[in-house]
This record gives C-alpha cells, sequence and structure tokens, in this order.
C-alpha cells in the first residue's frame, strides 16, 4: 500500500507531492488515522496552542483504503484540523462524490498550511496541483460556487467534484463546516472557518488515474457477500427508502428528541413523521456517494401540494432532512411542518452551517425570550431592529441564520462559535448567568438529542475528542438494547444493553471509539456498519476487505488495538492543548434537570455521570483523577513518541 | 448483411467459418432508465474485473453511468435521473464490428458477446461512433473497452444492489434493479406482472410505454 | 389465551399497511407473537422480523420494545394486553 500526499502551503504558494510509505498504513491504517498523524506530526514543529484561525493551523484532507475500491461500503471523506469554535481536536466526515473523485485524482491526502495573500481555490487533475484565483468564487454559497467550478473545469479528464465552503466560512464563523459537491456537509467542529480562515474557497478534482488492490479477487467476493448480507436483511430496505427519518418514530416513541432546546423529548403534533414525509413529498433523484450499496439519500422537490406551509417553497429542491436535520428545526426549534424542517436542512447545506451548534444558539435565546429573561428591546440590541423570536416561526429562524452566517449583528457576532461561548459571552455582557439554557457537552459543542435517560450517549457527549458527539463512540449497544452484542464483547455480561445501571457504559464507549475509529480509518460509511452485516464487527469483517486492498493482514485483535491508538492519538492531541477531567463534562440542563417526558422520566445525567466516566478511563487505561494517558498504555500500543512529546508537554500522567 | 471474417479465437479454437452467420447474444442485459442511483459500483467492478494488474480505475470500465438523456417525466420531473449506459450487444455482427477495417472484433464462444482482440486494434476510433449508443469506451490510454458480458457472468449485474420494491406509497417511486440479466427472477418476475397484472404496477407499465424502460433488446 | 396489541412504525408500518394490530395468543409468548404477525403480512415481514441465519428476531437495523420500552426477544414472554411496539432501529444522520 502506498499513497501519495499533497502538502499545499498558502502562504509560499508551494506544492509538494510526497509518499506515504507503507509503514505508516502499518500503524495507522489510513484515513483518519494518517489525517491525525499528519496533524500530530505538524504541531511538534509548530505551536499547538496556536489561533486555529492562524496561518499555523493545519488542515488535512483524507479518504481511506476502503474508498472508491468496490467495497460498497460508502465513502467518507475526513478533515482534520484543530477547531475555531471549540479550541481542541476537530475532524468531520463528509460523503458525497468529491472524497471517490480524490482516489483517482493522483493525491488521497492533502495537507494545508500557510494562509494565502488573496482568495484561491485549490485545483488538483491527475496528479497536477494549482492554486488558482478565487476572487470571482468569494461571496458565494457552496451551491453556486459548486456549479461555477464544474462549468470552468469541465468533464475532462472526468468529472469535476468540489469542497466549497460558503460566506459562513469566508467571515470565518466557528461552526461553519466544508460541503462536498454542494450537498454533504463536513458540518462539525468548523473547517469551513479554517479554510476561511487560510483564504481556500475550494479544492476541486478530477481525475482518471488507478488505484491499486493487492487483491483483486478477493476483493470482488467480498463485496458481493457483504452485498448479499444487506440484502437479506429487509430493515436494509426501510433505511433505503427513509434513510435516518425512520428514526423519527423510534425517537418519539421513547423519548428522544430534543424539544425546544431539551425543555422537553418529544415533538409536539403529528405532522413530523417519516411515514408522511414518505407519503407527501415527491423524491426525484437519488444523491449517492460512490460505492455504496445502500443508497439512502435522495432529493426531493415541492409542488405545493404537500400543505399550506409548503405553498412558500414551491419549486425548492432539497435533500430530504436526515434524522438531526429533523431533529435540530422540529425538535430544537419546533418548527411543525415538513417543508420547513427541509427549507432549514437547505440554508443550513447552502451556507454550510453546523446546524446542530446553530439550532442550539437560536434556542438557547428563544428560551430566554420565552422565560422573560430578556426584553425585546434586548432582542433589539442583538439584532440591530426589532425581531421577534417565536417557537416555530421560520422566519424568525431564518433571520438568526442569516445574522450568524454573514456576521450581520451582535447575535451572529456573539454566537459564531456556538451557543456555549455565545452564552458565556451574553452573560458577561448583561452581567447575569444564562448558563443554564446553554445546551452544549464537551468543547461547548452542542447536539439535538435528549441524552439524561442514555449514559452511554451522556458519556459520550462528555469524551468524544472532538467535543460532544455521538459519532466517536456510538452507544448502539445501549440505545437499541442489544443484550447480544453486550454478551459478545462482555463475557457473556448484559449490562451494556441495560439503561438502568452504570455498569459497562463507560467500557461500550471505549470499545465503540475504537471500532468507529478503525472505521473511520477504512475511509467507510457507518450506517453499513449499524445495520450489522457480519455482526457489529469492523475488526473482523471489515478487516478482510482491508486485508484485500492493502496486503496488509490483521488478527480483529490487532485492528482493535489499531483503533485504540488511534484514539489515544486524538486524546494525546487535546491533553496537549490543555484538556483534562473537568472537560469532560456536560451542560447543566443534561447534568441536574430532570427529564419530565418520555419512557424514561425524572432521569438526570449526574445519576451516573462520574461512575460512567470512571468506568471509561479505567478500560482506556488512563489515569482517573486528571484524565490523563499513562506511559504504561502507550507504550503498549507502540506510542512511546508519543509519550515522550506529552511528558513534555507535562500532560502524561 | 454481410457477416465479418472470424478470426481465431484467443484459445485457438474458430467457432465460425469465414462468411458463416454468427449467432446472437442469448442472454442479454436489461438496463433500467431512472432508478440508478449513482453509486458507481457496477463501473468499479467492471474495472477491478477487467484489471489487468489489480489498478481499478471507473475509467477503465465498460460502462458508464450518466444522467439520463431523458425529457422530464411525471417521476422525474426535472430529467436529471441516471442511467448505466451499457452495451447493447445489438445482433451479430454489431455495427461497431461491421466498421471495423482490421477485424479486430472476436466472438466469445459461449456467451457469443463481439468482443475487441486488443492485439488486432490499431486505435483507429472507427467503432466509437460506429456505436449507435455510445457504448464503446476509450481509455485514458487510448484502449478500446466494450463490454464482454464477463464470460457469462456479468460482475456489474452482480454488483447491482438495488432491487424490486413494488410498494408504492405516496410520491415515492420504487426502486428498481437497474441491471439484470433477462434470466434472472427479477426480470422475470417484472415482465411477467407487466403481462399479467398491468393495474398492479401501472408505474412500471406506464414507464414501459413512455420509453422510460430501455432493455438492451 | 391472551390479547396483545401491536403498534407498527416507519418501514414496518409500510410493510405491514397498518399502523395498529391486536392478536390472540394462546401461549404468552414472543415466538408465538412473531409467528403469528408473519403469518398474516407475509415474506416481507418475515424478512424484516427474523434473522434467517438464527431464526430469533432480526436484531439488526430493527427495535421491538414492551409498553415499558424495554426490548423484547424471542424467548421472553408476554402479559395480557401488553402492547408491542415495532420501530426501526437507527440513529444519527
Amino acid at each position: 500500500m502506498e499513497s501519495r500526499l499533497l502538502r499545499v502551503n498558502l502562504t509560499t504558494g508551494e506544492l509538494k507531492s510526497e509518499a506515504i510509505p507503507h509503514q505508516l498504513f502499518e500503524r495507522w491504517i489510513g484515513g483518519s488515522g494518517i489525517n491525525n498523524w499528519l496533524m500530530w506530526e505538524h504541531f511538534l514543529t509548530h505551536d499547538i496552542n496556536c489561533d486555529p484561525r492562524g496561518p499555523d493551523n493545519i488542515f488535512v484532507f483524507g479518504v481511506g483504503p476502503l474508498a472508491g475500491t468496490g467495497a460498497g461500503s460508502g465513502i467518507k471523506g475526513r478533515i482534520t484540523f484543530k477547531s475555531p469554535c471549540y479550541g481542541i481536536f476537530g475532524d468531520s466526515a463528509g460523503g458525497g462524490k468529491f472524497p471517490y473523485m480524490v482516489r483517482f485524482s493522483g493525491y488521497e491526502y492533502i495537507a494545508i498550511t500557510g494562509r494565502a495573500p488573496k482568495p484561491v481555490y485549490l485545483h488538483i487533475c491527475n496528479e497536477e496541483a494549482m492554486l488558482l484565483d478565487a476572487s470571482h468564487l468569494w461571496g458565494k454559497d457552496t451551491a453556486e460556487t459548486h456549479a461555477l467550478l464544474q462549468k470552468e473545469h469541465g468533464t475532462w479528464p472526468s468529472k469535476t467534484h468540489t469542497l466549497t465552503i460558503s460566506q459562513a466560512g469566508e467571515n470565518q464563523v466557528g461552526i461553519a463546516g466544508v460541503v462536498s459537491d454542494a450537498l454533504r456537509i463536513h458540518a462539525r467542529c468548523g473547517g469551513g472557518a479554517v479554510m476561511g480562515s487560510k483564504n481556500l474557497k475550494a479544492i476541486a478534482v478530477q481525475g482518471n488515474g488507478g488505484l491499486p488492490v493487492a487483491r483483486p479477487k478477493d476483493m470482488l467476493s467480498w463485496s458481493d457477500d457483504f452485498r448479499k448480507k444487506l440484502d437479506s436483511n429487509e430493515a436494509v430496505y426501510g433505511f433505503k427508502r427513509r434513510g435516518t427519518l425512520g428514526a423519527v418514530e423510534m425517537y418519539q416513541h421513547i423519548g428522544s428528541h430534543f424539544w425546544r432546546n431539551n425543555q422537553g423529548n418529544m415533538f409536539r403534533g403529528d405532522e413530523i413523521r417519516s411515514d408522511n414525509w414518505v407519503k407527501k413529498y415527491q423524491k426525484y433523484s437519488e444523491v449517492c456517494s460512490s460505492d455504496c450499496f445502500i443508497a439512502c439519500d435522495s432529493k426531493y422537490k415541492i409542488d405545493g401540494t404537500e400543505s399550506e406551509t409548503a405553498k412558500k417553497y414551491i419549486g425548492e429542491t432539497f435533500r430530504r432532512p436526515e434524522y438531526l436535520t429533523t431533529g435540530s428545526a422540529a425538535g430544537a426549534l419546533d418548527l411543525r411542518d415538513w417543508s420547513e424542517v427541509a427549507h432549514w436542512g437547505k440554508i443550513t447545506n447552502d451556507y454550510g452551517i453546523d446546524n446542530q451548534d446553530l439550532s442550539c444558539s437560536i434556542s438557547f435565546l428563544m428560551e430566554l425570550k420565552q422565560r422573560d429573561l430578556i426584553s425585546d428591546r434586548d432582542v433589539a440590541e442583538l439584532f440591530g431592529h426589532e425581531q421577534e423570536l417565536r417557537w416555530g416561526n421560520m422566519e424568525d429562524v431564518e433571520a438568526c441564520v442569516e445574522s450568524v452566517v454573514f456576521q450581520k449583528n451582535t447575535f451572529g457576532q456573539l454566537f459564531r462559535d456556538g451557543p456555549y461561548f455565545g452564552a458565556l459571552k451574553y452573560s458577561e455582557i448583561k452581567g447575569q448567568n444564562f448558563m443554564k439554557y446553554a445546551m452544549y457537552g464537551k468543547g461547548g459543542a452542542s447536539f439535538t438529542e435528549e441524552m439524561r435517560p442514555f449514559p452511554t450517549w451522556m458519556n459520550n457527549m462528555a469524551v468524544a475528542s472532538r467535543g460532544a458527539d455521538h459519532l466517536k463512540g456510538i452507544g448502539l449497544i445501549e440505545k437499541f438494547q442489544r443484550k447480544d452484542l453486550s454478551k459478545k464483547y462482555f463475557n457473556g455480561r448484559t449490562e451494556a444493553a441495560d439503561l438502568s445501571t452504570p455498569l459497562l457504559k463507560g467500557a461500550c464507549t471505549a470499545l465503540v471509539e475504537n471500532q468507529v475509529a478503525l472505521l473511520n480509518s477504512y475511509g467507510v460509511c457507518l450506517f453499513h456498519w449499524m445495520l450489522d452485516p457480519g455482526g457489529y464487527t469492523p475488526q473482523d469483517y471489515y478487516g478482510k476487505a482491508f486485508a484485500a486492498i492493502t496486503g496488509i493482514d490483521r488478527t480483529p485483535e490487532e485492528l482493535m488495538r489499531d483503533g485504540e491508538r488511534i484514539c489515544n492519538l486524538e486524546k494525546a492531541i487535546n491533553s496537549r492543548i490543555g484538556l483534562r477531567r473537568e472537560h469532560d463534562t456536560v451542560c447543566e440542563r443534561w447534568m441536574w434537570e430532570p427529564t419530565e417526558e418520555g419512557m424514561y422520566p425524572g432521569k438526570v445525567a449526574a445519576d451516573m455521570f462520574n461512575t460512567v466516566l470512571d468506568e471509561y478511563y479505567e478500560w482506556r487505561g488512563w489515569e482517573k483523577d486528571s484524565g490523563l494517558q499513562t506511559r504504561a498504555k502507550l507504550t503498549e500500543l507502540g506510542l512511546d513518541d508519543v509519550a515522550e512529546v506529552l511528558a513534555q508537554d507535562r500532560a502524561l500522567a | 448483411m454481410t457477416a465479418i471474417t472470424q478470426i481465431e479465437m484467443v484459445t485457438g479454437a474458430v467457432r465460425y467459418a469465414p462468411g458463416e452467420e454468427v449467432p446472437n447474444v442469448a442472454k442479454k442485459l436489461f438496463a433500467l432508465r431512472n432508478q440508478c442511483t449513482e453509486c458507481n459500483v457496477c463501473e468499479i467492478a467492471c474495472a477491478l474485473a477487467h484489471s489487468p494488474d489489480g489498478t481499478v480505475n471507473p475509467q477503465l470500465a465498460r460502462l458508464r453511468i450518466d444522467h439520463a438523456p431523458e425529457k422530464p417525466s411525471k417521476i422525474n420531473p426535472l430529467g436529471i435521473g441516471f442511467i448505466a449506459e451499457i452495451c447493447h450487444h445489438c445482433g451479430n455482427p454489431p455495427p461497431c464490428a461491421e466498421v471495423c477495417p482490421t477485424d479486430a472484433f472476436y466472438y466469445d464462444p459461449e456467451t457469443r458477446a463481439a468482443v475487441i482482440e486488443q492485439d488486432n486494434c490499431i486505435q483507429c476510433m472507427e467503432c466509437v461512433p460506429g456505436c449507435p449508443f455510445d457504448v464503446v469506451f476509450v481509455a485514458p490510454s487510448g484502449e478500446l473497452l466494450k463490454c464482454d458480458l464477463c464470460g457469462g457472468e456479468p460482475v456489474c449485474v452482480k454488483a447491482c444492489s438495488t432491487r424490486p420494491e413494488m410498494l408504492n406509497e405516496g410520491k415515492q417511486y420504487n426502486r428498481l434493479p437497474v441491471l439484470f440479466f433477462e434470466d434472472q427472477p427479477e426480470f422475470n418476475r417484472i415482465s411477467k406482472q407487466i403481462i399479467e397484472k398491468r393495474d398492479e404496477i401501472g408505474l412500471m407499465q406506464a414507464m414501459l410505454e413512455r420509453g422510460e424502460i430501455s432493455s438492451s433488446a | 389465551m391472551i390479547t396483545v396489541h401491536t403498534q407498527f412504525h416507519s418501514h414496518f408500518r409500510e410493510v405491514a399497511a397498518t399502523a395498529r394490530d391486536s392478536f390472540e395468543l394462546d401461549e404468552p409468548l414472543v415466538s408465538e407473537l412473531a409467528q403469528r404477525i408473519t403469518d398474516k403480512y407475509g415474506a416481507k415481514m418475515k424478512a424484516l422480523l427474523i434473522d434467517p441465519d438464527t431464526n430469533e428476531l432480526n436484531e439488526r437495523g430493527t427495535m421491538f420494545v414492551d409498553t415499558k420500552g424495554r426490548r423484547i426477544s424471542i424467548e421472553d414472554t408476554l402479559n395480557d394486553g401488553e402492547t408491542i411496539t415495532f420501530l426501526v432501529g437507527i440513529a444519527g444522520g
């Protein structure tokens, strides 16, 4: 396995092509593992406490070895950088055609540093890379930028695929994401602000080169088997039709939504159900990631017959809302019509901004207004004009979105890094403590799902390396009460699937974090794994595909160790930045305010929080009091070099 | 129709005497328009299966996924669905072979598909415009690429995972298999239903009538 | 004999073409309920409900819970008047 890395120094305009040697794949698998390593190496020679919006930050794009090789398990590209909104390790995955095309362009990894003197974009075509003037693209949203770039570069030697930022990224809004082909957003952690701060508007790729596959016959037969496994499960067809939207009913049933800034956990009204979406909305096209057997995503168009509200949006086209788009719109903001939820998804996508942090910023302010903690005059001061803040009112919501994207007014400026930092600054300005109403977890990142009854999920929110997030150690064993998996991984014990006990919850996070790190390093989509072909084992079943492509044969135990090594490097980056146990925490409402409805009322995170966190550190082999890594654990994982650096920074237990 | 001269097979066996009529391909591929999700798995699988050195490159595939050149229709109001562009395996000898100045085409003994003998091909590209369906492709190296039915078990068909779903609720169009062999159960089922139960799959029927579904025949 | 109510959501509702149903069971067993449901709603429901490899309830991408929100499995027993809800088990996005 060999791969190429393109190093771009935007300050000098220097472009350098490097080979990534086989040993690096042996150690870091690929994808996010290699991205993390490139970031780690960069911060050995640059100040890790630099301003994330400054030229010293690094922005890495990478795709893993399984992507685009016919595995059929979906493609996810990954961006890695120091997060401008949370100030910690940041990364984000995204699908679409961009990561697929990157693999045929000659480079699988792109590391960008410095800052361009004027707006530029990077064009890569069959190993030839160029920085081109982007002044004509500046000020355009992601859809327009993508269309212009596609037109400019045409279809030879291949179609052009792009990674772009919108005005939000240009304005260095901390919660701005990066959008692949104007459809798929790398939303978390503010990659858009990093690109914006570097004056890099877009990356456009083309290519018709090939990729080496070590054992093509093995790959074809693995892929055949994988597809058969997916095809034999009828639930996969449900997922093809509805995507994650199918979860709305389940979340409503158990009380896992995030209603009005999590004052409740169930949607009000009957409209926001996946059944209604399927019945009423006109699908006209798929918009899939390449190399994916499932194809869960589609494009829709509003014709005005769906509902009264939908008449406002006749002719509008968008992707089907995902669960979290719905959770933020119908939940956090209480929008009650599907067309509005879809419209919310469309504008956040076109503006390339994280709808989790954005919706929680808006719902924070709406709750202050609802409780009369701020007056109309206070709101007018924030917006520079009179502004209503009504739950479920799309006009008010749009005014808030534009304030943030275009940095129009005080509200936009205060909340450019999400609700936590916004609430802190606003509390200071008003001389009042509003933090009780800010919803966030680690790093100040927010998430629009009810967490309190679910100890593993709460633990995810507190420990995820990139700030509160469920994708790092997703607690499906617990939420779906998978006793079978609990038994499989924990010597016949079933507690990981039992919501009523803190036992094995931290262990479950540690286990799944390692598995997810592996999947992210393969460069595949997590949903194939959630639908569980081959028994929920990225280290086992997927390991065979990894071997067929790279020629690296690993036992499942070795691969789990590889996953653990990748997680430990992410942790080490955060430890160097100064994160300790006290940073692994969640907001007041989750911690102390009991749930009032849903299937699990009366729950607070504090019930189990510390027990679970202790157990997590224990399973990780980290020290409990400081939350820091131990030399013994790092040595065991072959990370002595990392331990040395941590010791120098006094970030080792 | 003049049959082209049959060259010796790679195996050395001569199947058809010069001037003899070559039988047509018995099992043809069937591709549905607009139902494709552009997942590109068929392209990758094809490239992988035909890869001489283990390199996978979709530009070396013998089929392409492209925007459907359809006019807007009910299920595809913007006319932007996708279509698998694949060899129609026209009656033998096919137009691509007929225009070949070097007789570089031969017939696979199993499937009777016309296949390009790369050693005899002078890359004059005559077959590219010669193909009425634009499905003879040019590799980046200049090599001409044409579907050879993988000797009878096309990997693209295996790789196409969209399968028939006859539920039709609300405004969701049905997802159907895009690529399949005519003797596959899906094909038989669909064609049987089209004949027997016109009302149940009226959508399918309407699509056929409007030409939104194409078969290779 | 006991009566058990069922609620179907998302893909289950689509396959069953109904949101609610009731079954009278001779034995208060999940296995009997599963059998009755697949008998009534056919092959597609069976593919959704039963894992062909293990013959147990399909755990992949699904979620079946009782009135108290506990996941049921094939060997469980049922109470008279219980409502079992059939849901899609997927998260995220």
